[in-house]
């Protein structure tokens, strides 16, 4: 049988082998001690599964291996040792499985015919993993996923967000017919021209383009534009669009669409990502109607722009049916009050609704 | 309950609904006066009398289209083709306007018959008598196609058929006639469109229709005797609708699935289910459905031969075991 990296807790993906306590050709009882791992959290004995001989010990004191990677190989008395997985295919649900569970099949023994892995022998390799696990809570047929470096990330500084800073949402609605007129030539989407707005709002409101170092609200000069971007179920990242109160539109668009694109692909330099005054966060392509975000500290607000959908809007005595969407704010109540936020948003929805955008795209 | 030979269970299934509903008619060859063929209509001519229960000429059109007209006319006929190798010789009705009838006319027609006619090999018959060709109705959109294995299911679903407000193909199994079950009493009605697991087991699913549903079970019985390999049986019963949530969830369950079908592999119902199965459940699949038919044969009349090409308690068995690791 094989003897693989336990899971040792909700978090740990890999454990370092510290010590062995059987040496190959000696015999081994079941829940005997066989070896030692460390993680970053706990010291752990970890016991002989089945009685037998050691058969193989395949990774030396001090490595450190994922979960579920074969350590140690016990021969079982009177049971020859199954034939090793071959290069038999794996069907559609052995891969699911191991995909959900994050397992390489080299570390599971199979039992089908030419060595196949079928469906048993993976559920039967989870169910020994979890018994070699007692940390583990029960839970039938839940997946525990732990959590990537970037989602940890997140969840501290959220959670400290969260706790120490009294939020605080404002939200106005913006009719953006005057933007669709300019953006459609071009197909450039909502984003730029919002961020655009929000560079020519922010000097006149210092408070929002700041950070809260203690007792001390210290007012930024630059504006660093911090601009939220999915990974696409990995995370959460925030490139910063540096200067860019000095920016045209177009250099503005150009700028945003260059950091989204490095932070898809996974090419932002550690620079890339300090220095935000600002954030503009953007849940619109999934038409949501209100975001309420959580501020990034040690800034002191964030925007989140929603889904613009086309609606009536009173026109004078008529009605006009144009695009319009949310633009909501959190601030930090500690920096700030709610009438300099509210009149920041009149300030961006004024300038998104009446500037004359095709003066700003003029040869672009 | 009582125990009832499937031939009896035919005649009780049809009494019930003529005792029940006035409409309900039933013609064919040699049915009333010699009680059927295949003795599966013995006694409805005295209990319902000439004018509910009808001999026809040698003229499957005829009987055909008698039922058509008096489904059209309000009545609910019941009309035996003898073999069902001779729905051929009515399929244009069949397929071209009892299936048509309700769609064409937008709803202002109904056709409440059933077809009841017995199918399948295992009598010697020969090409033309003997075949399976439950495939045939599955294959025509405005049919309900069914097929019983057991007394009980024969007239619960035959009175569900009966029941149904459009045209219903309702296969009896030759090979079957004899068998014996227990019936529920009283009046007894079953729902169309419903598989029944007959079997539970852990390694692999079985799905078989009408003759290869008791092979399948012998056979799940013998792999695990001999092999230590656990079937689930399910009985398909109702082609059209099929019960596609009950086959998917059996074959989720152990992730392999197998179809014994009767009828010549190329289309045979089982292709059917094996497309859904993999286009539904392909990530539940531990291995490659497998389908284990008649070939794409004419049925010889030879015993041994016939024998040879209708999927036997063995060929399941070996392929199963051959497959299942």
């Amino acid at each position: 049988m094989d003897v693989v990296m336990p899971q040792l807790g909700e978090t740990v993906k890999e454990g370092t082998v510290t010590a062995w306590h059987k040496k190959v050709g000696e015999r081994v009882e079941a829940n005997e001690p066989l070896f030692e791992v460390n993680t970053d959290k706990v010291e752990t004995e970890v016991p002989a599964p089945v009685s037998g001989v050691v058969a193989a010990i395949l990774v030396a004191e001090g490595s450190t291996v994922q979960v579920g990677a074969t350590l140690a190989v016990i021969e079982e008395e009177g049971k020859p040792r199954a034939a090793p997985a071959s290069d038999a295919p794996l069907s559609p649900v052995v891969r699911r499985l191991l995909a959900e569970h994050g397992l390489d099949a080299s570390a599971i023994t199979g039992t089908g015919s030419g060595g196949r892995i079928t469906r048993d022998d993976v559920l039967a390799h989870l169910e020994r993993r979890k018994s070699a696990a007692p940390a583990q809570a029960p839970g039938g047929g839940d997946t525990r996923v732990a959590l990537s470096k970037i989602r940890k990330r997140t969840a501290e500084q959220m959670a400290l967000s969260w706790r120490t800073i009294p939020h605080v949402l404002q939200a106005v609605e913006v009719d953006f017919h005057a933007v669709d007129q300019a953006r459609l030539p071009h197909a450039l989407t909502y984003l730029p021209f919002v961020a655009f707005a929000v560079c020519r709002a922010l000097p006149e409101f210092p408070a929002l383009n700041a950070s809260l170092d203690g007792d001390v609200l210290v007012l930024h000069r630059r504006i660093n534009l911090g601009i939220a971007v999915d990974l696409g179920g990995e995370g959460l990242i925030v490139p910063v669009v540096k200067d860019a109160g000095e920016k045209s539109l177009t250099d503005l668009a150009r700028a945003i669409h260059s950091v989204s694109e490095k932070a898809r692909s996974g090419r932002l330099a550690p620079d890339d990502v300090t220095e935000a005054t600002y954030t503009v966060s953007n849940s619109g392509s999934f038409g949501t109607l209100l975001t309420a975000p959580i501020i990034n500290p040690p800034q002191v607000a964030i925007l989140s722009t929603d889904g613009v959908m086309q609606k009536p809007v009173a026109r004078g005595e008529t009605v006009a049916i144009h695009p319009v969407g949310v633009l909501a704010q959190s601030f930090d109540h500690r920096a700030l009050d709610g009438a300099s936020s509210a009149a920041y948003l009149r300030k961006l929805k004024q300038i998104l609704e009446e500037r004359d955008w095709a003066a700003d795209l003029r040869g672009f | 309950m009582a125990e009832l030979t499937y031939r009896d269970a035919v005649a009780a299934g049809i009494a019930q609904e003529m005792e029940r509903d006035q409409r309900v008619v039933f013609l064919g060859e040699d049915v009333a006066a010699a009680g059927g063929v295949f003795k599966t209509t013995v006694g409805l001519l005295e209990r319902f009398g000439p004018g509910r229960v009808r001999d026809t000429p040698i003229s499957e059109q005829a009987i055909i289209g008698a039922a058509m007209g008096a489904a059209m006319t309000g009545l609910r006929p019941i009309a035996e083709i003898m073999f069902s190798d001779f729905l051929a010789v009515c399929w244009d009705m069949i397929a071209n306007e009892i299936a048509k009838a309700r769609y064409m006319s937008a709803g202002q027609m109904t056709l409440p018959l059933v077809i009841r006619t017995a199918n399948g090999s295992g009598a010697r018959f020969g090409a033309q008598h003997s075949q399976s060709v439950e495939n045939w109705a599955m294959s025509v959109p405005g049919l309900k196609v069914v097929a019983p294995s057991t007394p009980a299911d024969v007239k619960g679903l035959l009175a569900a058929a009966v029941r149904d407000p459009d045209p219903v193909v309702f296969f009896e199994h030759k090979g079957l006639y004899a068998t014996k079950g227990q019936v529920p009493d009283g009046e007894h009605v079953d729902r169309l469109g419903t598989a029944k697991v007959l079997r539970d087991g852990g390694d692999v699913t079985v799905v078989a229709l009408a003759a290869m549903v008791p092979r399948a079970l012998e056979a799940a019985e013998r792999l695990q005797r001999e092999h230590g390999i656990s079937a689930t049986v399910v009985d398909v019963r109702s082609l059209v609708p099929l019960d596609t949530r009950t086959i998917l969830a059996e074959t989720v369950k152990t992730g392999r699935l197998y179809t014994v079908e009767e009828n010549p592999r190329l289309c045979g119902w089982g292709a059917e289910i094996a497309s859904i199965a993999a286009e539904e459940c392909f990530y539940d699949l531990d291995g490659p459905i497998v389908r284990i038919t008649t070939p794409h044969v004419p049925l010889p009349a030879a015993d041994a031969l016939e024998d040879g090409a209708v999927p036997s308690v063995a060929r399941i068995v070996e392929t199963i075991r051959r497959t299942a690791g």
